[in-house]
């Protein structure tokens, strides 16, 4: 592997501050009063402890998950602290000058449009900070609208029958491991609900961040898109650097009903811990989607950067007729970082349509697995997939796998699935060369035609954001 | 915590006594089998397949006969057929009177000296075990140092149940060719009744050698068939393995081959035609263990009726195999609103300097074909079955062996012509 290559790889994380901000949190460990404490902390009402102790009594029956391709060690429940919040002030701040300045000096580090001013791009962003929503610019102007986009915890105390309605219905208590542990302790989050014909103004984004050492993330997120409504949704994610490894296990909840379009984008940047691979997030994410009506559409598009490990599945249930699913993902993973991920279309409706476009690059002693499900039941008449997987591979000790399980029960349906290998050859770097780019510069070209099918499905802050990103994440490692 | 019932098919397989020859390797059977249910969905690799038909049948061993095999003759191979009735050897209908100088092709039980290699390929699972516990007999085919053999070396296991109860028989087949020599091999499974068979072939190309093995699977419809294939390709060998499926109600078959030094080839070709409520698996594995070997895999499934095809083809590329080059393709064609395909190609690679692709397809005949055929004046009907028939054909036209393929095509031509006959009068 030649230096430049490596110089590329080699890179650190550059986002690993923390901020020292009061706050507010259990001591570690999970059990019913934890959950009670919780609940009453956010002044919840009797159906949602149920809810949530209903999913802790399941999730006490459930054995964490083995067949993932990744290997590590089992996050310990009892050291994790299920709630941390930033102390809170008296009440909801108003206007942007009231919140923590030490708060808003870590987004503008981030680089998080948070500021008003700098939120020129309209994006209206909802800030999660160690599972607490911070604050939430652009509300006014979404509420003419009638859009409702806040924190989780206020949408429960200001609109419960619409959460009530919907949370649990795509991913249910009972659904794997993470998702019953996340439905029993998730602290905060965003809900975003968009009514009959109305089209989000501008795209709504949430921001991350983990900043407590012994703090686990349990976000939930529920978007739902009434009849002819749409929306794009953009999702970014950090975490400082510890060495310890920190659990973060979210659920996202998409319903779309008919006519409804949802365009879910994630850049994910948590830590990935340092080169030898100490410390770093266990990203272990249950995402689903339900195209409920006619011709909905639920597009996911994910940019996977960071995380120690990373197990995640961003779904589609293709249940209305017409309905589209569409998977778009750029996987990243460097030095020890593992990741299994993709998507699961399942088809219910007649003529439903899925496109799945994976690109995995991997480099360093990383491992990079592809997994995913096309499903099409007995009635999905005319259901039509297609499928791409590309890997890339960079440096010899790296892995990159392919899982695609195709499963077909309709004569009329057409799935087609297609995968590749290749690597950055030191041909064409000795092209770029010769053409007096730099190798690093020809990597990162390289890189970037290689995901431009999953780029350009990005919206335009983000692409550049993963664009620059997936150039830094690499710095030091081609060769 | 509740007590497990035995599984009734291994206890009623390990109660019979246990055949001279190969103590040691049984013995590591047994101890394999210990305690080892009949797999399940549980498994991921039996995910797809189960076995509950299986579970309550009691087996009880196949008895050695003689057999009317007129009907399975090839002429290419008339001094070149070994035959076996439920696992053991039958002479009269075997005939190895026209064998090249120094090629051994003869019963296993009669050369345990010669068949030092018998179980020393990787790569095993539970039916494959039950048979190495206790195989009675088997084929063994070795080619010695540059001996080409041009006549086809055919072997037929043939399976019979006997009275009322189902019975089970271990076939086993052991292949070596020497350095430089080469081979045709047409292995054929074939039966009447209830039974299960569960064979296991293993094969191991030397330098430079090449071997082209025919598989035939025509089980009865009510037989469960497993077959597991483990197979070592040399330096420079090239291995070309053919498995065409239409019988059994349950059949699967595991080819595991090793590429163990550079510049061997594979390839690994697969047709199962179902209908029925038949259901056929095919669980591939084939390990890059060193750099610039190349694999070229096609499998290709007809679901009918209520049946199911299922294929998980698994390529896997070892770190320092640089220069793989792998191959895969999959496609299924489903004629049925009832017949169901579960596929999953998988690649694991652990190096960077490979070229490695899968693709899979499955889907319904090509509505723009029917509307061409039709557009000439054929019939929908006969235009569906010309292309269901084409659909498998190129894979047949690969078959070296005339007869063979003669008659491999005139079953296909018959299963895939219903209602032809309706059709043009």
């Amino acid at each position: 592997m030649s230096t430049s290559l490596q110089q590329v790889t080699g890179q650190e994380y550059k986002y690993g501050f923390t901020t020292d901000i009061e706050s507010d949190s259990v001591p570690p460990g999970l059990d019913e009063d934890v959950i009670r404490f919780i609940s009453a902390k956010k002044g919840e009402p009797d159906w949602l402890l149920e809810f949530r102790l209903k999913a802790y009594r399941h999730w006490l029956t459930l054995t964490e998950p083995e067949w993932a391709n990744v290997h590590y060690e089992k996050p310990d429940v009892r050291k994790i602290v299920f709630y941390s919040a930033p102390k809170p002030k008296a009440a909801k701040h108003q206007s942007l000058d009231e919140v923590d300045p030490e708060l808003l000096r870590t987004f503008e580090k981030l680089g998080v449009p948070i500021n008003e001013q700098k939120a020129l791009a309209g994006v209206a962003v909802d800030v999660v900070f160690d599972s607490v929503s911070v604050t939430t610019t652009y509300k006014t102007r979404l509420a003419e609208e009638g859009i409702i986009f806040c924190s989780f915890s206020e949408a429960v105390r200001e609109h419960p029958e619409l959460v009530r309605k919907y949370l649990g219905s795509v991913v249910p208590t009972s659904d794997n491991y993470y998702a019953a542990l996340n439905s029993a302790v998730f602290t905060d989050g965003s809900f975003c609900f968009i009514p009959k014909g109305v089209t989000c103004p501008m795209d709504l984004s949430t921001y991350f961040r983990i900043n407590n050492k012994e703090s686990g993330q349990f976000e939930r997120t529920l978007i739902v898109a009434e009849e002819g409504a749409s929306v794009s949704y953009l999702e970014g994610c950090t975490a400082p650097q510890f060495d310890v490894n920190q659990l973060h296990a979210a659920v996202v909840e998409l319903v779309a009903l008919d006519d409804a379009s949802i365009k879910y984008s994630t850049v994910q940047n948590w830590y990935a811990g340092d080169k030898d691979g100490v410390g770093g997030i266990f990203n272990f994410v249950t995402k689903r989607g339900l195209c409920k009506g006619r011709n909905a559409k639920i597009s996911w598009t994910q940019v996977e950067t960071g995380s120690a490990i990373t197990w995640k599945y961003p779904s589609c249930v293709l249940l209305g007729e017409n309905s589209v699913g569409e998977f778009y993902s750029v996987a990243l993973t460097n030095h020890k970082q593992q990741a299994d991920t993709g998507t699961k279309m399942i088809h219910l409706g007649r003529n439903t349509r899925s496109t799945i476009i994976s690109k995995g690059i991997s480099a360093g002693d990383s491992s990079n697995s592809y997994r995913g499900l096309v499903k099409v039941h007995p009635k999905a008449e005319g259901a039509r997939n297609f499928s791409q997987c590309d890997s890339m591979l960079i440096g010899s000790r790296c892995s990159a796998n392919t899982f695609p399980y195709i499963e077909v029960q309709n004569v009329s349906a057409k799935v087609e699935h297609e995968a590749t290998t290749s690597k950055i050859g030191e041909e064409q770097l000795f092209y770029f060369q010769q053409r007096g780019i730099p190798p690093e510069d020809a990597i990162s070209m390289i890189i970037n035609g290689f995901c431009k099918d999953v780029f350009r499905e990005l919206p335009m802050e983000f692409a550049v954001e993963a664009t620059r990103l997936l150039g830094l994440k690499l710095e030091g490692s081609v060769g | 915590m509740v007590a497990l019932e035995a599984a009734p098919l291994a206890a009623g397989v390990l109660s019979r006594l246990r055949p001279s020859g190969w103590e040691a390797l049984r013995a590591r059977a047994e101890a394999a089998l210990d305690g080892q249910e009949l797999p399940t969905t549980r498994q991921e690799d039996w995910k797809y397949t189960d076995l509950a038909p299986l579970r309550d049948l009691e087996f009880a061993p196949g008895a050695a006969q003689d057999a009317d095999i007129a009907h399975a003759i090839l002429p290419e191979a008339r001094g070149s057929r070994l035959v076996f009735v439920n696992g053991h050897y039958a002479p009269h209908a075997s005939n190895v009177t026209n064998l090249p100088a120094g090629v051994r092709f003869l019963n296993l039980a009669c050369a345990t000296e010669m068949a030092k290699d018998l179980g020393t390929l990787s790569g095993s699972d539970f039916f494959a075990d039950l048979n190495l516990a206790r195989f009675q007999d088997g084929a063994l085919v070795v080619v010695p140092k540059g001996v080409r053999v041009e006549a086809p070396l055919h072997v037929v296991f043939v399976n019979r149940q006997e009275g009322a109860a189902p019975t089970f028989a271990l076939p086993r087949l052991l292949v070596v060719v020497e350095r430089g020599a080469s081979a045709i091999l047409v292995e054929e499974h074939q039966g009447t009744g209830t039974y299960l068979a569960s064979a296991v072939a293993e094969v191991i190309v030397r330098e430079d050698a090449q071997l082209t093995h025919e598989r035939v699977q025509r089980e009865s419809d009510q037989a469960f068939h497993f077959s597991h294939l483990a197979a070592r390709v040399e330096r420079g060998a090239a291995y070309a393995c053919r498995t065409i499926s239409f019988g059994g109600r349950i059949s699967r078959s595991t080819p595991h081959v090793v590429m163990a030094a550079e510049g061997a080839e594979l390839t690994l070709d697969g047709l199962a035609l179902l209908g029925g409520s038949q259901l056929s698996d095919t669980h591939s594995f084939v390990d890059h263990t060193v750099p610039h070997c190349t694999t070229r895999q096609s499998h290709k499934v007809i679901a009918d009726e209520a049946s199911r095809a299922v294929f998980n083809g698994r390529v896997f590329v070892r770190p320092g195999a640089q220069g793989t080059d792998a191959q895969q393709q999959c496609r299924g064609l489903l004629l049925s609103p009832k017949a169901r395909i579960d596929t999953k190609p998988e690649l694991e690679i652990f190096a960077d300097d490979v070229k490695c692709a899968h693709g899979a397809a499955i889907g319904q005949l090509d509505p723009e074909g029917l509307f061409y055929l039709q557009s000439r004046g054929m019939d929908p009907a006969l235009a569906r079955n010309v292309l269901t028939y084409a659909f498998a054909a190129d894979l047949l036209a690969r078959i070296p062996v005339t007869s063979l393929r003669r008659q491999l095509r005139q079953t296909v031509l018959a299963r895939t012509q219903s209602g032809t006959l309706e059709a043009l009068s």
